[in-house]
């Protein structure tokens, strides 16, 4: 009887095993579990058996019952899933997705976000300080009297003069920050200003009358050249994600003694001469230098106590560089197809 | 300032190529902007002289010549009719390559055989000229290269000096200085030349204001004849670009561009008062007038300074000259001027009569009065070379300026730079720049010169030390300092956060100049009070904006053209005046939309629903929209006046903005055909009032359910009056209203439809309890509203 069961059994399975269809399903269904199956016969019979033998016949016989349906739901569900017709559905996959929506941060943010954590990476604080300012704070206290020559080499924009009141001009630099920051605070510190300035210059491709100038100040006792070239290196390696190494060169701005231009390797040829740099390896980038003892004096502390350098230099020409961007006014265009390229 | 090689390398003795010499003065001195090699294609072009011209036999327009090299002499066809014979021309010879491209070959013209070409200024690239062949001076040497019989076998350097070395840099002898100390050589440009102090009484000097003239020397020469300069100097001068005038006048000017000093020459017998000459140097009388050379009448100041005679003024003091005192083609006798004038009196008196000359322009940088001396010496010496003999001189210096003491820390340097550079090669520098030291224990003492203005401080030294050096030697060193954290910037990062909001609700950001015109303020009605720019680029920008929104709505008008949905947004500062002190800097927000017109005010509810966004992003709940406070005519311009609100926060006085659509009447002003939403927001208010800290609310424990209600209204029915009687009718059960429909009916009715998702926090809702909740709140809306319920 046992071995009977085992047989049935095997058998259904084998059978299940190769339908095709859910008919076929339904006949093997009623083929082997229906009220005249050979199980059903089996079962029927049990009432003349021993109550050992019922019990152990019984057992089996419903352990293969129940094997028999799990093979049924099993093929049953095979047989359902591999029958969906895929080919129905077809559709075209070359029709565009739908257009969304999507801002675009422009550059000019993108590249001071970037600046900005950098700076702040070092330890940076960020400062900032009127866009427009006194002739006091942009130029006197940077060492630029009035009168001077030196004054010609910031094309300023002034404002209207009302009575009685300083002559106001709108910043040609961020170093009035620099004096704002220092009658406040007592070294050390290290900030960065970043913001809006102004000269009054004919625009072309590669000048704006507008434009976002960077200012980095360190300040200590004993901070030095060679510590400024570091942080330089520094953040120029991080921010063109490269080797870079600067250079500097003899100039002059007021406002520090000694003054630099300050060039850093070019960036297509790492220093070796091509076309980007017209061949002499270097990009020229800005201008720095150490913090000129007067400055200190007019920003309220004793003279050669301190020592520091400042370091400015712009927004655009570093984007310029980075994204290859040929004109300096798409900046403050508002054009979206500029804007939407980055 | 452009500067000639040679003339460095003859003052210099040094042996560096252009190339060589333009690194190291760009590495150690100054900018070096160009370097311009002149003599370019005439590699192959001699100094020749005619011997003879005859007619070609078979070409009436042409010329046969005979011209001496010096080696050889050459038959040359010529088309040009200026020749005669003995003059001294430009031959290129067979195999040079001109400039414009052409290539001399031996040719045959008209049967003729021509070896050579004779050359007009424009085929050797020396100018514009081609109306005949280029006459050389009687002194050019025959054979000898054109490049070097005029003096183009040079190289002319744009070197950019920057003010603080303007006093004693803007000559060849300043850069040559350079040079040498760059080189290690010591050499004192001055120590040759001295000057004649022979005393004369054809000449009197009374100055009558010190301060503003240190110091006048004035010189009488006779026996002089006015002539062309020899051709290596006017040759020296026009590739300086200088105009070469004559004799006396290129002297003056050569002296200039060598030594920094302008001088000037008069003629002695139109500016004599009888047999002599008397200067006076004195302030201007208010309103005088004085006709300059340039035949330009300039009235003065009393802060202007004249150097007159007795009767009349001669010269506005190192400025310029006037009319009938200078010298002319029949001066036999001059009186020259070497003075030294106040940088800042020349440069207000300059800047006043805007005339701006080389005199002024090196006069306003400050000049070392010692320095007026030497130039005279040398003007004097290069006049005798001319044949003219020295009458006498007149100095008045009251107070000779002195060298100066520098002390200088020696560690100072290398704390300073950040590089150890020995005492040794310190001392070397400064005694190569001719600045004398002196060791005293760990100081030491600099000697200064008195053409080196510049160096005040001991950081002016460590600047003169460090570039001579080199920067390049200093190595980057890590800066020690003390670890503290940044500080952050909150101003910064909120304005970081509201930008990264926008951007991911589909907006890109703009950014607009600070200024606009004044057409652009009255098209939006800004009729407030602006900053004005006195020297504005143009009108169009000439006010400082006091809002965002003419910019925004030009970026719209632009973009239009390209786009037909607009979502943009700008934070930047506006500049609001106020009465005697700097102008309020207001941070704002302004976006604009343009989206699709098809429903009523859809722009307005777009713009209104991205105000939401960001004030929720914020986690800020309890922001509403209301009317505006004021009345109608109140309402800016700019607005359009019924679809407009302003955004306040519950129980706070403050306005954070506003929000609407424009006004067509504007968008009509502005060119615009479609209709634009703005929202204005005050960055710094709305960061105050974001600043509360989130909370975290538990989840809803039990399930919540939701009815639909819609219904028609009458037009003056708000929303805001509906969802006040839903929620009033809720008994705190109603968790969120929201408007799901509206469309217009005929008879300016409207239908609403909203959901309602009811809810409570301690059991399920059962459908009963809800339904009396629809109930009420249908009754409460029929009675009170007198609306429709669709059932």
């Amino acid at each position: 009887m046992q071995s009977k069961i085992i047989e049935i059994k095997n058998k259904a399975i084998e059978e299940i095993s190769e339908v095709k269809t859910k008919e076929e399903i339904f006949d093997l269904e009623k083929k082997y579990l229906g009220r005249n199956s050979e199980f059903n016969q089996i079962l029927k019979n049990l009432k003349n058996l021993s109550e050992e033998e019922k019990k152990e016949i019984g057992k089996s016989a419903n352990l293969a019952k129940k094997e028999i349906e799990d093979n049924l739901k099993k093929y049953e569900r095979i047989i359902s899933e591999s029958n969906f017709d895929f080919q129905s559905e077809k559709i075209d996959i070359t029709i565009p997705g739908k257009r969304k929506k999507r801002g675009h941060l422009n550059i000019l943010s993108q590249v001071r976000n970037e600046i900005e954590d950098i700076f702040t990476g070092m330890g940076f604080e960020v400062a900032d300080g009127p866009e427009v300012e006194t002739e006091h704070y942009n130029f006197d206290a940077l060492n630029i009297p009035k009168d001077h020559p030196a004054r010609d080499e910031w094309d300023t924009f002034w404002i209207k003069p009302e009575e009685k009141l300083d002559h106001m001009l709108l910043r040609t630099h961020t170093s009035p920050v620099q004096i704002r920051y220092m009658e406040k605070n007592e070294p050390p510190f290290r900030i960065i200003s970043p913001g809006k300035c102004f000269r009054r210059e004919a625009t072309d491709s590669t000048h704006e009358h507008t434009f976002y100038q960077f200012e980095a100040l360190v300040v200590g006792e004993d901070v030095s050249v060679a510590n400024f070239k570091y942080i330089g290196e520094q953040f120029f390696s991080k921010f063109f994600n490269k080797d870079i190494k600067v250079r500097l060169r003899p100039s002059f701005f007021p406002f520090v003694e000694p003054g630099f231009e300050f060039d850093i390797s070019c960036l297509m040829c790492s220093g070796k001469g091509c076309r980007a740099c017209k061949n002499n390896g270097w990009l020229e980038l800005g201008g720095a230098g150490m913090v000129n003892q007067n400055v200190f004096v007019a920003s309220g502390y004793p003279r050669n106590k301190y020592q520091g350098f400042a370091w400015g230099f712009g927004l655009e020409r570093l984007a310029m560089m980075k994204y290859k961007i040929s004109d300096i006014r798409l900046f403050h265009s508002g054009d979206l197809r500029f804007i939407k390229q980055f | 300032m452009q500067y000639s090689y040679n003339w460095l390398k003859e003052l210099s003795e040094t042996n560096k190529t252009v190339g060589q010499m333009a690194d190291l003065i760009m590495m150690h001195s100054f900018e070096v902007e160009s370097i311009e090699e002149k003599g370019k294609g005439l590699e192959n072009v001699v100094v020749g002289k005619i011997l003879e011209i005859k007619k070609h036999p078979n070409a009436d327009k042409l010329q046969l010549t005979k011209i001496d090299i010096g080696n050889k002499k050459l038959d040359i066809v010529c088309g040009a009719w200026n020749i005669k014979v003995d003059d001294k021309v430009p031959v290129a010879l067979v195999g040079a390559k001109l400039q414009n491209g052409i290539v001399i070959k031996e040719a045959e013209i008209r049967g003729i055989k021509s070896f050579g070409m004779l050359c007009a200024e424009d085929e050797l690239g020396l100018g514009k000229s081609h109306e005949g062949i280029l006459i050389l001076g009687k002194d050019a040497e025959i054979g000898e290269k054109l490049t070097k019989a005029l003096d183009l076998d040079d190289a002319i350097l744009e070197i950019k000096v920057l003010p603080d070395r303007s006093h004693d840099a803007l000559c060849h002898i300043g850069i040559a200085r350079e040079i040498s100390a760059l080189d290690g050589k010591k050499i004192d440009y001055y120590k040759k030349i001295k000057l004649n102090r022979k005393k004369t009484d054809k000449l009197s000097i009374k100055i009558q204001d010190q301060y503003l003239c240190p110091r006048y020397i004035g010189a009488v020469m006779t026996d002089i004849k006015i002539e062309e300069s020899p051709t290596w100097m006017k040759s020296r001068l026009n590739s300086l670009g200088i105009n070469p005038i004559n004799n006396i006048v290129d002297a003056t000017n050569y002296v200039m561009l060598e030594l920094g000093q302008p001088l000037h020459a008069f003629d002695f017998d139109q500016i004599k008062d009888d047999e002599r000459v008397n200067i006076f140097v004195r302030r201007a009388i208010e309103n005088e007038k004085i006709t300059l050379l340039d035949g330009s009448v300039k009235e003065l100041f009393d802060e202007d300074l004249l150097i007159t005679n007795k009767d009349r003024a001669l010269a506005v003091a190192g400025v310029m000259g006037g009319e009938n005192s200078g010298i002319n083609e029949n001066t036999t006798k001059i009186v020259i001027e070497s003075a030294n004038f106040n940088s800042t009196s020349i440069r207000k008196t300059r800047m006043r009569l805007k005339v701006k000359t080389e005199a002024s322009d090196r006069f306003e940088k400050e000049i070392d009065p010692n320095v007026a001396e030497i130039a005279m010496a040398r003007i004097i010496e290069i006049v005798e070379s001319y044949g003219g003999k020295i009458e006498g001189v007149v100095d008045v210096y009251s107070k000779p300026v002195e060298k100066w003491k520098i002390k200088l820390d020696l560690a100072y340097v290398g704390k300073l730079l950040g590089e150890e550079i020995p005492e040794k090669t310190i001392i070397n520098i400064l005694e190569s720049l001719q600045l004398k030291t002196k060791k005293k224990g760990r100081m030491l003492e600099i000697e200064i010169p008195t053409f080196r203005i510049d160096l005040k401080t001991q950081e002016d030294i460590i600047e003169e030390i460090g570039r001579i050096y080199g920067y390049e030697k200093i190595n980057s060193t890590v800066p020690f300092y003390p670890v503290q954290p940044a500080k952050m910037d909150e101003e910064r990062q909120f304005e970081k956060t509201i930008r990264d909001y926008l951007v991911g609700a589909g907006f890109s950001e703009v950014y607009n100049y600070s200024f606009y015109g004044k057409n652009d303020a009255e098209m939006a009605g800004l009729s407030q009070k602006h900053l004005e720019l006195e020297n504005p680029i143009n009108p169009e920008q000439a006010l400082m904006r006091v809002s965002l929104v003419p910019g925004i709505l030009n970026n719209i008008k632009e973009n239009l053209k390209n786009f037909k949905e607009i979502e943009i947004f700008e934070i930047g500062r506006i500049y609001i005046p106020k009465d005697g002190s700097l102008p309020e800097e207001k941070n704002m927000l302004v976006g604009a939309i343009v989206s699709d017109e098809s429903k009523k005010g859809n722009n307005f509810y777009e713009a209104k629903g991205y105000v939401d966004l960001i004030f929720n992003k914020l986690g800020i709940e309890d922001h509403y929209f209301d009317e505006f406070k004021n009345s109608e005519e109140k309402i800016p311009l700019i607005w359009h006046k019924t679809r407009f609100a302003e955004i306040e926060i519950e129980g706070s006085e403050e306005l954070i903005g506003y929000v609407g659509e424009m006004s067509p009447i504007v968008l009509e002003r502005f060119r615009i055909k479609k209709r634009v939403a703005i929202f204005e927001i005050d960055m710094e208010i709305l960061r105050k009032v974001s600043e509360g800290e989130r909370e975290f609310k538990p989840l809803r424990k039990f399930p919540t359910s939701m009815r639909d209600i819609s219904m028609t209204a009458e037009p003056e029915v708000r929303v805001e009056d509906i969802l006040d009687i839903i929620q009033g009718s809720g008994m705190k059960l109603i968790i969120d209203v929201d408007l799901f429909d509206i469309f217009d009916l005929p008879e300016e009715k409207t239908s609403f439809a909203f959901h309602i998702i009811f809810g409570a926090d301690d059991r399920t809702l059962k459908n009963q309890e809800v339904d009396e909740i629809m109930k009420k709140i249908t009754e409460n809306l029929e009675k009170d509203l007198k609306v429709e319920i669709r059932k």
